[in-house]
């Protein structure tokens, strides 16, 4: 046990006398931390839907260079090979490095939970929820980063094989970019990679979503499956090869994972279709077999108008554009207070109660398009429906599908003011051309109407 | 009495090739046993076998009377070790390194009686990266004696040093000796062989060719140390 300790407490002491070391192990997680602070800027609460995110891309910047780079140049300098006549079992060494790294990332995940409770970050819900997290996360990508260690001869090799599992984490693995904003494919992929499953994990301990059970088992068995093969290989010195093989179990236990995910049916998919354009009122309407008079005025609309829309074009509920939470979803506890706040202030917003009963439309459905044009997580999908829920409070429901028509099909009349008056609701303002909200009002107007009319499933 | 070290009908492979055929030798305390011969002929693959970084397919190896293949850890805290290619890390201080080694022992020596000894007390608290090839070599040989060994294993411990370094180096080394500590040696420098060893065994092909005091083998076979060796390895 003193060894342990001793051989722990001068890893520790090496470490942070080495400038790279220091940097890689807490400059780059701060710095990733203000990138998700600048790219999410406009979140209702700052970085409360990213916890996971920038806590997992440190322990994966951890398992991928930190780790691996540590124990490889100590290997090809010898010091392990010292090490090896030492009176003392492999375990004793493998177990001080493990440690020492562990209090690293602890510290460095202190030091961007401060950050972030200086930018704004509420205290996570679940404090010792989120540290068990953040245990067995690391417990998976540090018996990944052991693999790597024992895999690769030199230092090089390390940054090599490390970008490998690094990048892909990062853009396709659900670590950086969000999962909606993903292919189809690259969705099911993330089920495969352990960083979905940290994310996740830790995102709902910090802000008390719960339902954790299958991430930690998922993490559970990355990390046994890390662990046997990292033993199996370990190698004091370079000139003794790996065992490969046992690196079988390693990936084998990430693809057990997702086959496991995929059968249970975890992996929820958005279309690929997220990115294409809003496009005009006229890509929304199916073409007339004859050209009918032009209307003058919403009441013209008819029942035919409306079932002339192309209602199967719209974008999807699922996708980053124009998005609508299903009915039974139940938004993140981090995100409640300021849908509470939208839906407390809707009454008494002045631009919600105009005479006219179009603007008044148009105004009301600018809330939802806000939110969407600003890319808030979670909060885009849920305010919709307390817009719509508003609009058919303050419409009457017979003339609500007309309006909801006409504004859809004449997305640029009207006066855009509403949407520089947001702030009632916590919402930023839009600066630049109100043309993207004028879209994205008219795709909620269509959405709304589809519901009211049958042609969209009420999901 | 118990020899320190002794080695019996130790063979070992790698592949198709048999670095190591069937040695035997024993090497008492308080005296230098020096492992000679050319390159490939099989003393790294003793002496690693001696330490247990590798295991040989076949032979006995006891360290003062300790099975060092069954019993490995209780060999390995009574014996001390000079390897090449081995290092430290470049921001380790040699304090630290000592009191870091120490702590695996169960009766280690003091590390500042290491440093003084050693003549490392002005460099005690310098990186490894800024000491001289002598110092780290002394700092080598200390760690080695850390857990007040019975037996040291030294691999070619003067290479690459300049003649005074060269030779401070070896004056540690015969003082371990008068210390009572068993001490095997493999080294290229005949010079230092007939210096410092009161036997040599050279090594040739995987076995033994000769054995004996090196002034006994250079009358026995004429000429010097390396002329000996040349013969003796001879195809």
């Amino acid at each position: 046990m003193t060894a342990l300790l001793h051989l722990t407490a001068v890893s520790l002491k090496l470490n942070f006398r080495n400038r790279m070391a220091i940097l890689y192990g807490y400059l780059m997680p701060l710095i990733f931390l203000v990138a998700f602070w600048a790219i999410y800027r406009n979140d209702p609460v700052p970085l409360a839907l990213h916890v996971g995110q920038f806590l997992t891309v440190t322990i994966l910047g951890s398992a991928c260079f930190g780790l691996p780079t540590t124990i490889v140049s100590e290997r090809e300098r010898g010091v392990w090979r010292r090490y090896a006549l030492m009176p003392a079992a492999r375990w004793v060494f493998a177990l001080s490095i493990l440690l020492a790294r562990a209090v690293l990332l602890v510290t460095g995940a202190l030091l961007q939970l401060g950050l972030a409770f200086a930018f704004g970050l509420p205290v996570p819900a679940h404090p010792a929820d989120l540290f068990a997290a953040f245990a067995i996360a690391s417990a998976a990508f540090l018996g990944f980063g052991m693999v790597i260690a024992m895999l690769v001869d030199n230092v090089p090799a390390v940054q090599a094989l490390g970008q490998c599992i690094f990048l892909p984490m990062l853009m396709i693995g659900g670590v950086a970019v969000r999962l909606e904003s993903l292919p189809a494919w690259a969705q099911h992929l993330s089920a495969f990679f352990p960083g979905r499953y940290a994310v996740e994990a830790m995102q709902r301990a910090a802000t008390g979503a719960g339902g954790m059970r299958f991430d930690f088992l998922a993490l559970l068995l990355i990390a046994v499956g890390g662990a046997m093969a990292a033993t199996a290989m370990f190698r004091w010195d370079k000139a003794l090869r790996p065992k490969r093989g046992w690196l079988l179990l390693a990936v084998g236990m990430w693809l057990a994972v997702g086959v496991m995910a995929e059968i249970q049916g975890r992996v929820t998919i958005s279309t690929a279709q997220d990115r294409r354009d809003v496009g005009t009122a006229a890509d929304y309407v199916a073409k007339p077999r004859t050209s009918p008079a032009p209307k003058t005025s919403w009441q013209d609309v008819s029942d035919a108008d409306i079932d002339g829309v192309a209602f199967d074009r719209l974008p999807p509920d699922e996708g980053i554009i124009s998005p609508v939470s299903r009915s039974d979803e139940v938004p993140d506890p981090a995100i409640q207070p300021t849908l509470d706040k939208i839906r407390d202030a809707l009454p008494g917003w002045a631009p919600g109660n105009v005479t006219d009963p179009v603007q008044r439309a148009r105004n009301l459905l600018a809330i939802a398009a806000a939110p969407d044009i600003l890319q808030m997580e979670q909060v885009e999908r849920f305010v919709p429906r307390l817009v719509f829920a508003r609009l058919q409070t303050v419409i009457p429901p017979r003339d609500l599908p007309k309006i909801l028509y006409w504004i859809a099909m004449h997305p640029d009349d009207g006066d855009d003011a509403a949407i520089h008056q947001l702030a009632a609701f916590g919402l930023p303002d839009i600066s630049g051309s109100a043309k993207p909200v004028r879209g994205r009002v008219m795709l909620y107007a269509f959405k709304l109407l589809g519901r009211l009319s049958g042609h969209l499933p009420p999901r | 009495m118990t020899a320190a070290i002794a080695v019996q009908g130790l063979s070992h492979r790698y592949g198709g090739v048999q670095a190591v055929d069937g040695i035997d030798f024993q090497v008492a305390a308080g005296e230098i046993f020096g492992l000679l011969g050319p390159n490939g002929a099989g003393k790294t693959t003793t002496l690693e076998s001696i330490l247990g970084l590798i295991v040989p397919d076949e032979g006995r190896i006891e360290i003062a009377g300790i099975d060092a293949r069954t019993n490995s850890r209780a060999a390995r805290e009574r014996t001390g070790a000079v390897l090449q290619a081995t290092g430290l890390q470049d921001k380790i201080t040699p304090r630290e390194a000592l009191d870091l080694f120490a702590a695996f022992y169960p009766a280690p020596l003091k590390t500042q009686d290491l440093l003084t000894r050693f003549g490392l007390v002005e460099k005690a608290d310098a990186a490894f990266e800024t000491l001289s090839g002598g110092q780290k070599q002394r700092l080598a040989l200390a760690l080695a004696f850390v857990g007040n060994p019975q037996v040291l294993v030294l691999d070619e411990p003067t290479t690459g040093l300049d003649p005074q370094i060269r030779r401070e180096v070896q004056d540690h080394i015969r003082a371990l000796k008068d210390d009572g500590r068993a001490i095997l040696l493999a080294t290229h420098d005949m010079d230092e062989a007939a210096r410092l060893c009161d036997r040599v065994a050279i090594i040739a092909g995987g076995r033994i060719a000769a054995t004996g005091a090196p002034r006994q083998l250079m009358t026995e076979h004429g000429g010097t140390l390396d002329d000996v060796i040349l013969r003796l390895a001879r195809p």
